[in-house]
């Protein structure tokens, strides 16, 4: 069942990927998800129920930018509380896929 | 499918959100196909990288309704997630139906019948006294506050049994998402 295996690793990586690019730079929804889109084959629609929901959790603010064509676009920028959250989740993820890492491809203990 | 008619099913199939929640939403297609034809991209391109509008339009508004669940526990609310869980039409909800049917009906009557217990109780501790019941008149009352306290207790462990129930419903909803699912399940 690789599919299964390759859903459940998105699943659980998408939030992280998310605060990862806010933390390089406050960014709108379209940018965020055709970077993940293309990255990990995440579909576009469901970037947006995930920004509401980290925005509802706190992690992410948003504010309006006046764009030269249309309507002002909604940026997103990681709260403080989103800033600690990306870290412990990226130790997380650095200690756990460093264990996996060594487990599956190193062979040597 | 042109962005017209991709956001028109859209919003037909979000009919019933709060007006500001549906507005957000809107808001944020549109804007997605915006960015996407600034991108170089069709309108028809957009509309079919976001899948099925009225799909998502469902599951939209099943997560709305379990999210609001979530923060009111009223029986709206459980009755509003319900619906939508149903709405998400997947073939093995309409199996579950009957089943949830009956046992919806089951805590319904027990319900009902924790509360005709309740104000017997009440009717024996009050009218009790005054009838010259076997035992005395404070056998009566202590025997009316023992019905009344058993009936308040089993009232209290029928609204966990049905708030757990109703838990493992928007679980089980929440498993149907297609559209969805990567990006609300943590």
């Amino acid at each position: 069942m690789p599919e299964a295996i390759e859903i459940q690793l998105k699943k659980g990586a998408l939030e992280l990927c998310v605060l990862a690019l806010l933390s390089h730079h406050d960014s709108y929804a379209y940018e965020i998800a055709s970077r993940l889109a293309d990255a990990i084959g995440m579909g576009e629609g469901t970037i947006y129920p995930l920004m509401r929901r980290l925005q509802a959790d706190g992690l992410v603010q948003t504010y309006l930018v006046e764009s030269p064509a249309g309507p002002p676009r909604k940026y997103y920028r990681l709260s403080e509380a989103g800033k600690k959250s990306f870290e412990s989740q990226k130790d997380a993820w650095a200690s756990f896929s460093g264990s996996v890492d060594q487990i599956v491809f190193g062979g040597v203990q | 499918m042109t962005r017209e008619a991709f956001l028109a099913r859209l919003r037909e199939g979000l009919r019933g959100l709060p007006p500001q929640a549906l507005a957000d939403i809107i808001a944020d297609y549109e804007q997605h196909f915006a960015d996407g034809e600034a991108a170089g991209r069709s309108e028809a391109e957009v509309a079919a990288a976001l899948g099925d509008p009225d799909r998502l339009a469902r599951e939209v508004r099943a997560e709305s309704t379990m999210t609001r669940w979530r923060e009111e526990r009223s029986p709206s609310a459980a009755g509003a997630a319900v619906f939508a869980v149903l709405g998400l039409g997947a073939i093995d909800i309409l199996f579950l139906l009957p089943l949830l049917m009956g046992v919806a009906g089951v805590l319904f009557g027990l319900a009902i019948a924790v509360v005709a217990c309740f104000f017997a109780g009440a009717v024996v501790f009050a009218a009790g006294p005054f009838t010259d019941p076997p035992g005395g008149p404070l056998t009566a009352v202590l025997a009316g506050i023992g019905v009344m306290a058993g009936s308040a207790s089993g009232g209290a462990l029928l609204t966990i049994v049905g708030i757990g129930l109703m838990n493992a419903l928007v679980w089980y909803g929440r498993l149907h998402y297609r559209l969805l699912k990567p990006a609300l399940e943590s």
